[in-house]
């Protein structure tokens, strides 16, 4: 939602000099980014709990590429996109923000993000099976609470698989959304679902036996 | 003659009508009711055919056609009465007899009858569409006698009769039988089966039924089946002398029901001689008996089959779980050769080659063989004993029936690359130690495997051939380009391609002085020739023949393993060894070093070394002397041993390891082949079309490969389609 029409330059200049500003307070001036000593000052400021899920929306929402660091350019083009140059103006687009997040066509688009935000080093390719768990809770728990806490458990006590790639990521939540928990009656073992969650159902299975 | 005038001969109607006599008619049809009369009365010698036909002709021209007509049939008919009254009359046995007889005469009859009346036959009838003569005397004869009240039922009891007496062992008169039955097909095809063959029918069903029963409480399975085909062929040949040809069918069919059908299946499973206890002791006859009956009966082959499959499945089962048999490979392997050669049998004998039947076999014994993992290791095993002894003497032909009942056996495993791996490793030992019995054997082996398993799968046993023969050019060229080392320990070297043999990977072992020098001699000169090739020497795989003195002079010639001959040259230089002192010296890996002393201070017959303490297994605070007193009453003497032998446990976890990881790739090989050329396709089919490509080396594992899919997509070979998740599309 674009607030800004650029009917004067001038004017352009102005929010852009606010936002940049805003920026500044929480820059590391070295770096010539926000990091993640910034983003806590931020998250202080915005009064969120830094692990909030909405903290990842907002990093989502800038398309930030490195977790942990908000670039200028991440921030400015965000920010525009958000329609706001102000902290207060932020703490009120992070409401607004977790409906966005919501809406169909940006769920999954946001729930591969935070997966590959995980992806600290270059060339990694899958997550620990802590911080997965700890990114399932947050980003689907709400919305999926039994399937949630039930895979979590799956996940911790199983030892086939150490880390999770992307391939695995985008599949539990087509599990959730489509298998009906927890009888899992339509879930078929022959189908093209990952190994893991065959294991799990057959984990599941067996546990309500 | 005068005034004769010459006139054209005219012929001119009659100018009055010819008015025929009424009573004429009445009169020339009283001479021909005289004349059938006298017919019947077998006095026919009397009459002139020629005036008969002629007054029948008349009548019919002068248009008493009709008279003439219903006059046959009424005089026919009351003759015909008359016929059936003697008929009657004739007692027992007689009655046939004499309904034959008059059957012949009223043919003869009929024969005259028609043709004095052939006239009438030819125009009156075919104008009136009234039936013709002969017809109308059979039809007459039917209505009249045989389906008269007293006749009809009296005919068919007696022939019924008959027929059952001789079905008890009595003679009866066929030539009868056959007119008479004849006579009832002559008559019509529905007068024979309405008058004769459907009750005939029936009472031979109802009677196949009880003599069924009886014969099923008192005969075992291969009596009743004698039986059984006994009155099947009576029944045929009861037909072919006196019944109609068509009725073949339908009594087999009726002695088919009663005594196979309705039996079938207390037949198979009868105790102690039922199908089961037939193929167990290869009776082959009965077996046949059943087979040919059976196969006239719906699903009566399918009974035999299943109950055969399930029994062998069984018998196959305990074979290849029994314990007792699992500690002899090679007998394991003979048994199973024994089963498929006895089942062989018995579907050539007994079955036909009935190719269902080949087929059930096979998949049975594909089935049971597959049931024990060891499979392949032990028949691997038994080629590995017949190259290496047990085909010792034999002709080639016999070499050639044995290997290639062995390969039927091979194809029906399913983890054929397990054997392979085997295989190779026996191959190997057989190749190295030089104890096989026929190179010809082992290659006609490789060719029948290459047929059955394609190139690829031979590709690396034929490398391990070429770098036996490699090596003795080498051997030769390296001997005559170093004349002075003819003086002095021999060297035999095998130079083997890296890949083609099983890999055993080795730490080089110290050698003895005099044999490392040799062997860098050997070295130089290789690499010379083939320079940017590496070597190494895998001590653990070689062999070395000693000449020994030993304490009594007794001198013996010593065949051991490399690493025995590097411990045994040590004690040229000193009497007394400790195993912490060989170990060090030789640098042999614990394992084999504690192997190769036991086998030379521990065993009877071989025990060159002695040891102190004198226990069993070999501890790292002992200490070796020669054994002064070694005795043998052989000069050669073979101390090491390098046979193929059953894999312990913990090796045979090895081996099937490194084939589970070796699956990996062909399994991913597999899946990019496919997915190239379809560049989209959905999961069941993937998996399908995995296994069948993977078919002929093992059976892919669903599981296995859905992890391989999985570690394809990681590393962005595939992608799952972003609509239907089913599917997978290829990426270039």
């Amino acid at each position: 939602m674009l607030l800004f029409v650029s009917v004067s330059s001038k004017a352009k200049i102005k929010g852009l000099e606010k936002i940049d500003r805003l920026f500044n307070t929480y820059a590391n001036s070295s770096l010539g980014m926000i990091d993640p000593e910034g983003i806590e000052a931020l998250c202080s400021d915005l009064g969120v709990d830094y692990t909030d899920v909405r903290i990842l929306m907002l990093a989502w929402k800038l398309k930030a590429e490195k977790q942990g660091y908000f670039t200028q350019d991440e921030w400015q083009t965000g920010l525009k996109a958000l329609g706001v140059d102000s902290l207060s103006k932020l703490k009120k687009a992070l409401s607004d923000l977790e409906k966005e997040v919501e809406k169909p066509s940006n769920y999954e688009d946001f729930y591969t993000y935070a997966f590959r935000y995980c992806l600290t080093e270059e060339k990694q390719k899958s997550v620990d099976i802590e911080s997965i768990c700890e990114l399932l809770n947050l980003v689907l728990g709400v919305q999926f609470r039994p399937q949630i806490d039930s895979l979590i458990e799956y996940l911790k006590v199983q030892n086939d698989y150490k880390v999770i790639n992307s391939d695995q990521w985008i599949n539990f939540l087509r599990f959730c959304k489509e298998i009906s928990f927890p009888d899992l009656e339509n879930y078929d073992a022959t189908q093209a679902w990952p190994l893991i969650l065959d294991n799990y159902v057959e984990w599941m299975r067996e546990k309500h036996s | 003659m005068s005034n004769q005038k010459k006139r054209i001969f005219q012929i001119e109607a009659f100018k009055n009508r010819v008015v025929v006599d009424p009573k004429y008619a009445e009169k020339t049809w009283k001479i021909l009711e005289h004349a059938i009369h006298e017919i019947y009365n077998h006095n026919a010698s009397g009459l002139s055919f020629e005036e008969l036909y002629r007054n029948a002709y008349n009548m019919v021209l002068h248009k008493f056609g009709e008279k003439l007509y219903s006059g046959l049939v009424t005089t026919m008919t009351a003759h015909l009465k008359e016929i059936s009254k003697s008929i009657e009359a004739a007692q027992g046995d007689l009655f046939l007899e004499e309904l034959n007889r008059k059957w012949n005469d009223h043919n003869k009859a009929l024969q005259m009858i028609r043709d004095m009346l052939m006239y009438m036959d030819r125009t009156y009838i075919p104008n009136t569409h009234k039936t013709p003569v002969h017809e109308l005397g059979l039809t007459l004869w039917r209505d009249n006698i045989i389906h008269s009240g007293k006749i009809q039922s009296r005919l068919l009891s007696t022939l019924l009769e008959l027929v059952h007496r001789e079905r008890t062992g009595e003679v009866i008169d066929r030539g009868l039988m056959r007119n008479i039955v004849k006579m009832l097909m002559d008559l019509g095809s529905s007068v024979y089966q309405e008058d004769f063959e459907k009750p005939f029918l029936e009472v031979s069903a109802e009677f196949y039924r009880r003599e069924s029963q009886k014969f099923i409480e008192c005969y075992d399975c291969g009596d009743y089946l004698k039986k059984a085909e006994i009155r099947l062929n009576e029944e045929i040949e009861r037909v072919t002398h006196y019944l109609d040809a068509k009725s073949e069918g339908k009594i087999t069919h009726v002695v088919e029901k009663e005594m196979i059908a309705n039996h079938m299946m207390r037949l198979v499973h009868m105790e102690n001689s039922g199908l089961v206890n037939m193929l167990l002791n290869d009776k082959h006859g009965d077996l046949g008996r059943m087979y040919n009956l059976f196969r006239r009966v719906p699903n009566g082959l399918a009974m035999i089959r299943d109950v055969m499959t399930s029994h062998l499945r069984e018998t196959g089962k305990q074979l290849v779980t029994d314990a007792e048999r699992l500690k002899d490979p090679v007998e394991y392997v003979q048994r199973l050769l024994d089963e498929k050669e006895k089942y062989d049998g018995i579907i050539s004998l007994a079955f036909s080659n009935d190719k269902t039947f080949q087929n059930a076999l096979n998949s049975s014994f594909e089935y049971f063989i597959n049931l024990n993992s060891r499979s392949p290791e032990f028949i691997s095993l038994f080629v590995d004993d017949k190259l290496r002894k047990g085909l010792k003497g034999v002709s080639e032909e016999d070499v050639e029936i044995i290997l290639d009942k062995v390969m039927m056996i091979f194809c029906y495993l399913q983890e054929k690359d397990v054997f392979e791996k085997y295989y190779k490793q026996h191959l190997a030992k057989r190749l190295l130690s030089g104890k096989t019995v026929s190179d010809d054997a082992e290659r006609s082996l490789i060719v029948k495997l290459k047929t059955a398993c394609g190139y690829q799968y031979t590709s690396k046993l034929e490398g391990m051939f070429t770098d036996m023969k490699t090596s003795q050019d080498t051997m030769q060229g390296f001997c005559s380009s170093h004349p002075e080392l003819t003086d002095g320990p021999t060297l035999v070297v095998q130079v083997l391609t890296t890949g083609s043999w099983p890999t055993q990977p080795s730490i080089t072992c110290h050698l003895p002085f005099e044999m490392s020098a040799l062997c860098e001699k050997f070295r130089s000169y290789y690499l010379r020739i083939h320079t940017g090739r590496r070597l190494s020497w895998q001590t653990n795989m070689g062999t070395a023949d000693i000449k020994a003195i030993f304490g009594k002079g007794q001198k013996h010639e010593l065949n051991v393993s490399t690493y025995q001959m590097c411990i045994l040259m040590l004690f040229n230089n000193a009497d007394r060894l400790s195993y912490k002192e060989i170990e060090q010296v030789t640098a042999i890996p614990a394992s084999d070093l504690k192997r190769c002393l036991q086998s030379m201070a521990c065993v009877k017959g071989k025990n060159v070394l002695r040891k102190e303490p004198m226990s069993k297994d070999i501890g790292e605070d002992d200490s070796f002397f020669v054994n002064e007193k070694f005795a043998s009453k052989f000069y050669k003497v073979k101390v090491g041993t390098v046979v193929a032998q059953k894999e312990s446990e913990p090796e045979k976890q090895e081996t099937r390891q490194r084939v589970e990881e070796d699956r990996k790739p062909q399994i991913e090989a597999a899946v990019v082949r496919i997915m190239k050329s379809r560049k989209v396709l959905d999961h069941n089919n993937i998996i399908a079309e995995v296994t069948k490509q993977l078919q002929s080396r093992f059976l892919a594992n669903p599981t296995e490969i859905k992890k391989r899919i999985e570690s394809l997509i990681e590393r962005e070979f595939l992608e799952r389609d972003n609509s239907d998740r089913k599917m997978y599309r290829y990426l270039a």
